[in-house]
């Protein structure tokens, strides 16, 4: 997600560093393709003027160096989407040779693509891949009368076990060195007859039995049982992040931290440097050595990549889209598509990701209202580690409470928004893809990645903000601004005064705002209202660094201001009306 | 009848569509049989089964799609 220009436009074609564009359908396994195929050194880029991302990654096969591009998927070349207008515009920067991935089990569809790209001047490779699947389904393809009829080598492969890939880069790297021309443009109509007279010749299908992946299929797809399986995953993905995280932080990071890392450096920073302000900096209660160090990696590090764990597990076994069906009847009532779903449970690892991710498919209203749904009431992994350290051990039902209240918040949003934001939603058309187990080198790329992204982009605006927190807390300077919030802080929110602390912090990073209140001493209706005026709070200053970028200035400070607002009015009141219940129960 | 009246299990062909670029290259096309594999309430998608794939179409979409029930025997 990084903006590196145009890594793609680096390498020219011709030199002795072979390009490959790995092209496919949506859903064909292109990225498990791409995750064997290349080396370590892969980073995804932002395609220079569009919205889309594409990855690239280093190739070394035999004495053959170069670099493969992980094209976004597409299901035709006509220019006539985001996706589609960078896929022609890498296939026009040219290459050595095209890689085009086929799902086997819907040839058919596939086949349009693989037509379009035989009128581009780069030799092409088909890798008729999830042979496996369409095994398991009944369908049997014969490659070679495929080959004779598509005109170029097809290599039949199951990728996520390596089968055939070693023979689709030895095909590659000699299908590299020839030239091909381009073939006429087939109009529409004689596309289709010419594609379903080569499906007819090199398909048959048996009738098989229905497997229990199938079975599954069928059943997430359906109302039900496919709600109540929904909640059951969510359930479970819930569980594995808090309970996983909460073991993690308690039983290996929070000793080693506390009783490791933090008197060395302590003992160290001891014999430096003298008693005074400045060693109260570096290790003083809020010290930056000391805080700096067991926030992010004790508190909010083991939500973070638990979170990324199993979202994308479940992103790579093709399950969220399935999500995004049977959501799709609620959300359009607060006016987006069902797909948006996706980025929204995004949100809960990181607004950030979740804001680009809004960038698929979906028209400018639906990106507008996702991104404020999310700067609103998402609160992000970091936010909920904090919310489980703040709550966890207290009260259970506040937590829970939170949560409800946040997606009611969602939804009453939703409703405002749809009525304000004018336009239209784009409606649903999308194929579901498969079922399947996620390929291991493939997810850990993506999680290896997911993390590098975090750290760079969260754990250095954290840094700062501890700093921060150090400095003002430490000189004093945070004296003087409780004094000057503290009537609002104590009167309205009954919190203590130093809580404003956590209100300045909440600016820098969601977290900050209420890692402060666990040193605090509060009582539950205390940490409740807390939990609910950082859930509301301004996100962070990398969202509001993304939405101006993504979208302007104004919306930012639109969003940064209806969220600031809403948390102050909804912290109060629950604090004032709980004080009333509390005060009437005596 | 258009396709959002259709009954869960039931196959039917495509008689006319809109004109819709996505629809074209998801296969869609006059005379295309399908089977309808589920309904989503609140007038959710309807996802249909065409070959060995599922299609999640918008309910409004499916309104306008006209269909015609395919007897099997």
């Amino acid at each position: 997600m990084n903006c590196h220009g145009d890594a793609a436009a680096q390498v020219k074609p011709g030199n002795n560093k072979m390009k490959i564009l790995l092209m496919g359908n949506p859903n064909v396994g292109k990225s498990v393709v791409f995750s064997k195929l290349t080396g370590v050194h892969v980073d995804s880029s932002n395609y220079t003027g569009t919205t889309v991302d594409y990855t690239i990654g280093d190739i070394n096969f035999g004495k053959q160096q170069g670099v493969m591009i992980d094209v976004p998927g597409t299901y035709s070349l006509e220019a006539t989407s985001e996706a589609e207008k960078v896929a022609v515009a890498l296939l026009e920067e040219g290459a050595d040779v095209v890689i085009c991935v086929l799902d086997a089990t819907h040839l058919e569809r596939n086949l349009g693509l693989a037509f379009e790209l035989k009128e581009y001047p780069i030799p092409i490779i088909y890798c008729l891949n999830l042979m496996d699947v369409a095994e398991r389904q009944g369908i049997k393809i014969d490659a070679e009368k495929l080959a004779e009829e598509l005109g170029s080598p097809v290599i039949p492969t199951v990728a996520i076990k390596n089968q055939g890939l070693r023979e689709l880069m030895q095909t590659a790297v000699k299908l590299s060195k020839e030239r091909k021309d381009s073939e006429p443009k087939l109009d529409e109509e004689e596309k289709w007859n010419r594609i379903k007279e080569i499906v007819s010749k090199v398909q048959a299908q048996v009738d098989k039995e229905l497997t229990f992946i199938e079975k599954l299929e069928d059943w997430t797809i359906q109302p039900w049982p496919g709600i109540p399986i929904a909640i059951l995953v969510l359930i479970a993905s819930l569980g594995v992040v808090v309970g996983g995280g909460k073991a993690l932080r308690a039983v290996v990071l929070l000793p080693l931290v506390k009783q490791v890392i933090v008197p060395f450096l302590t003992k160290i920073i001891s014999l430096v440097i003298p008693a005074g302000i400045f060693r109260n900096v570096l290790v003083g209660e809020f010290g930056i050595l000391v805080i700096g160090i067991e926030w992010p990696f004790a508190l909010i590090l083991p939500y973070v990549f638990l979170f990324y764990v199993v979202f994308s597990f479940l992103e790579d076994s093709g399950y969220l889209p399935r999500i995004g069906v049977l959501a799709d009847g609620v959300l359009r009532r607060i006016g987006i598509q069902g797909g948006n779903i996706i980025p929204m449970m995004l949100g809960y690892g990181c607004a950030v990701p979740a804001i680009l991710g809004t960038r698929a498919a979906n028209t400018n209203k639906e990106r507008i209202m996702v991104a404020a749904l999310v700067s609103f009431a998402v609160p992000c992994a970091s936010q909920s580690g904090a919310f489980f350290a703040l709550l966890g051990d207290k009260s259970i039902f506040a937590l829970i409470f939170v949560y409800l209240l946040s997606i009611l918040a969602m939804l009453a949003v939703g409703v405002i928004l749809d009525r304000i934001i004018p336009g239209k939603s784009q409606p649903m058309l999308l194929e579901v893809p498969n079922l399947l187990l996620p390929d291991k080198d493939a997810y850990k790329k993506k999680l290896k990645l997911r993390m590098k992204h975090f750290m760079m982009d969260a754990e250095g605006a954290m840094f700062i903000g501890i700093i921060v927190a150090a400095i003002i807390a430490e000189t004093g300077i945070l004296n003087e601004f409780s004094k000057l919030l503290g009537p609002f802080v104590e009167g309205w929110l009954g919190l203590p005064k130093e809580a404003s602390l956590s209100l300045l912090l909440g600016i820098i990073r969601r977290e900050l705002a209420v890692l402060p209140m666990l040193e605090m001493n509060l009582n539950t209706l205390q940490l409740t209202v807390g939990a609910i005026v950082a859930l509301f709070y301004l996100p962070c200053l990398s969202v509001f660094g993304v939405l101006t970028k993504e979208f302007s200035l104004k919306t930012a400070l639109f969003i940064a201001l209806i969220t600031i607002v809403s948390a102050f009015l909804f912290g109060g009141l629950f604090n004032q009306v709980g004080r009333l219940i509390l005060g009437l129960m005596g | 009848m258009p396709l959002a009246h259709g009954e869960k299990l039931s196959t039917y062909r495509i008689q006319a569509l809109p004109s819709s670029h996505l629809l074209k290259v998801l296969g869609f096309r006059k005379g295309t049989q399908f089977t309808i594999q589920s309904k989503q309430p609140f007038k959710g998608p309807i996802v249909v089964k065409v070959g060995n794939r599922s299609i999640a179409i918008d309910y409004d979409i499916a309104n306008e799609i006209l269909v015609e029930e395919v007897v099997q025997n």
